[in-house]
């Protein structure tokens, strides 16, 4: 349903994107996962003919995305990261513009209205003004109107961005639905929680390249075995022996006042190293699980939390260039 | 290029007036004062052009009504700007409706909300203010309609080149107000310096003025107002060419800053 081929992107001398390859079947849920800046948004962008792309291939449904025709534009229903609904008319109203524009009319177009309201619990809310609803209704509203016209593409962008858990909930659930009855999902999220909850493929984007695709388990399979991370003020001890911390071969990271060390069994780690800990002064010391991550960490280097902030202090996604 | 997506929109965009019908109402209501105001003065200087017995409301309905057509110069762009507040640019963007059809259903509104008030005024000019058109009303209605065109093109251009609300306020509410003025709206032009005659006739407001002066005090027919026409049809269409050349779809327009 989606082919990406070597898609590159550029925002001046930042590259957003460097040779992305990506493919979706039909029912299938990929969730492109990555910290701020990582290119997710830039991705979703480019599919949806929002953004245009420096090179590479992208096509929906054996059609060529990048020519941005109409064609393509009919088997995408996108949420944009950023909510996109008009306030001052009803959640009627903002549903029938759009799904007008997709094409629908008449009595199919009041039956969509009242079956995507239906899934996404907003059925009393229809003849509300948009503008006063609650965020996590806004939220359902924007989503529900990229599912009017029951799109082969469905391009979720952070979709859960702001949400209340009820409204998580039924989107997460919605995202499966939608792929049960055929339809390829683009999930882009920077919380993994998320992505273990779907399950599915994960893509793992950093600094706009693809490190990682596979299933979630898998992924974790692979590559994550348990890390155990010592942080010290005043600077990591210039020696530690690790015989005896079970680390297999893997060697310990050092990342400016933290050291992390793989292992498959923490608790022999911890009992090995703690006693050789005579200069600095070991602040935390935490077990990471193996998750995605330690996928992350494993695959980059960096805890995805610090790249995350990293990533929005950067700010160089499409949503802040 | 799809009619029906250009419709839905259009429809759209006028119920979104209907929620918020402030701003049509003062630019309908504003002028009719500003005439109840104005027209006395205007009595005596159309007097020394030989239009005796004219009361004044010859110039000041048609002058106000320019005058308030080039304030709303900016309507056209504020809904631009308000959808990419709103989030909803990117939202029809990516619908299949094309860029043609976006624009058109955007900016038709504003064209029709021109000529309602245009037409209005000079509908209400009889009643209110004695005004009598000696010409032709289908005349007089051609040269209503290319204005609205005219003037909406060149909010379109205005919102090319803005990159924020801002900037579209500033330029939308002086460059029209300018325009207004130097074309001989606020006040005849023979009352006006000599360059302002001289740069009058390059603005598409001193057009609408001579076909509305013709159609109204000389009894103008279709024949007298080709020129003033056939040359606002021409600023229009330099206005929408300049502006499709430097519309980019996919710039960030600041809603306010």
């Amino acid at each position: 349903m989606l082919h990406i081929e070597a898609l590159h992107k550029a925002y001046g001398k930042v590259a957003a994107l460097q040779g992305v390859d990506l493919d979706i079947a039909p029912g299938e849920i990929v969730s492109l996962l990555g910290p701020n800046g990582a290119g997710k948004t830039t991705i979703v962008s480019i599919i949806a003919g929002l953004r245009r792309a420096d090179s590479g291939v992208v096509e929906v449904d054996g059609l060529n995305a990048l020519s941005r025709s109409s064609r393509v534009r009919r088997c995408i229903g996108l949420a944009p990261q950023d909510l996109g609904i008009y306030p001052v008319v009803s959640v009627r109203r903002n549903l029938r513009l759009f799904g007008e524009l997709a094409g629908l009319h008449g009595s199919l177009l009041r039956s969509r209205i009242d079956d995507v309201a239906e899934t996404l619990d907003i059925t009393d809310l229809l003849d509300r003004q948009a503008g006063s609803l609650s965020g996590g209704q806004k939220r359902r509203l924007h989503t529900a109107i990229a599912l009017l016209h029951r799109p082969k593409l469905l391009l979720l962008d952070e979709a859960t961005t702001g949400a209340d858990v009820e409204t998580r909930g039924h989107i997460l659930d919605l995202v499966r639905s939608l792929a049960t009855d055929g339809s390829a999902v683009l999930y882009s999220t920077h919380y993994l929680n998320e992505v273990e909850t779907l399950g599915g493929t994960a893509v793992i984007l950093d600094r706009g390249r693809v490190i990682a695709r596979d299933g979630v388990t898998e992924l974790i399979a692979a590559h994550a075995v348990p890390v155990v991370e010592f942080t010290f003020e005043g600077g990591v001890p210039d020696h530690i022996e690790y015989d005896g911390a079970s680390t297999q071969g893997r060697q310990p990271m050092i990342d400016g006042d933290r050291i992390r060390v793989p292992t498959h069994d923490p608790a022999r780690t911890i009992a090995a190293v703690v006693p050789q800990i005579t200069t600095g002064r070991l602040t935390s010391l935490e077990i990471v699980r193996p998750s995605l991550e330690s996928v992350y960490l494993a695959l980059t280097g960096r805890r995805y939390d610090e790249a995350d902030r990293e990533g929005a202090r950067e700010g160089h996604d499409v949503s802040a260039s | 290029m799809s009619p029906q997506a250009s419709l839905s929109i259009l429809r759209h965009e006028l119920r979104l007036i209907v929620t918020d019908p402030g701003t049509v109402i003062f630019v309908i209501l504003m002028p009719l004062l500003m005439v109840a105001l104005m027209k006395d003065l205007f009595a005596g200087e159309l007097a020394a052009q030989g239009f005796t017995g004219a009361n004044g409301s010859e110039f000041a309905v048609p002058g106000m009504a320019v005058a308030f057509a080039g304030f709303g110069v900016g309507y056209a762009g504020f809904t631009f700007f308000r959808d990419h507040g709103w989030g909803t640019w990117d939202r029809l963007r990516a619908t299949p409706a094309s860029a043609v059809d976006i624009l058109v259903g955007k900016v038709t509104p504003t064209v029709l909300v021109s000529v309602t008030q245009l037409g209005l005024l000079f509908a209400l000019g009889g009643p209110l203010f004695g005004l009598r058109i000696t010409g032709s009303v289908a005349a007089l209605t051609a040269l209503i309609i290319v204005l609205a065109l005219a003037l909406s093109a060149f909010g379109m251009l205005i919102t090319a080149f803005s990159r924020t609300m801002n900037q579209l306020n500033a330029v939308g509410s002086v460059g029209g107000m300018a325009m207004a003025m130097l074309g001989g709206a606020w006040v005849p032009l023979t009352a006006m310096p000599g360059w302002a005659q001289a740069v009058a006739p390059a603005l598409p407001t001193y057009w609408a003025m001579e076909g509305f002066t013709n159609v109204i005090l000389e009894g103008g027919g279709m024949r007298q107002v080709v020129i003033p026409v056939v040359v606002m049809t021409g600023f229009g269409v330099l206005f929408t060419v300049l502006a499709a050349w430097r519309f980019r779809f996919e710039d960030t327009k600041i809603y306010y800053g």
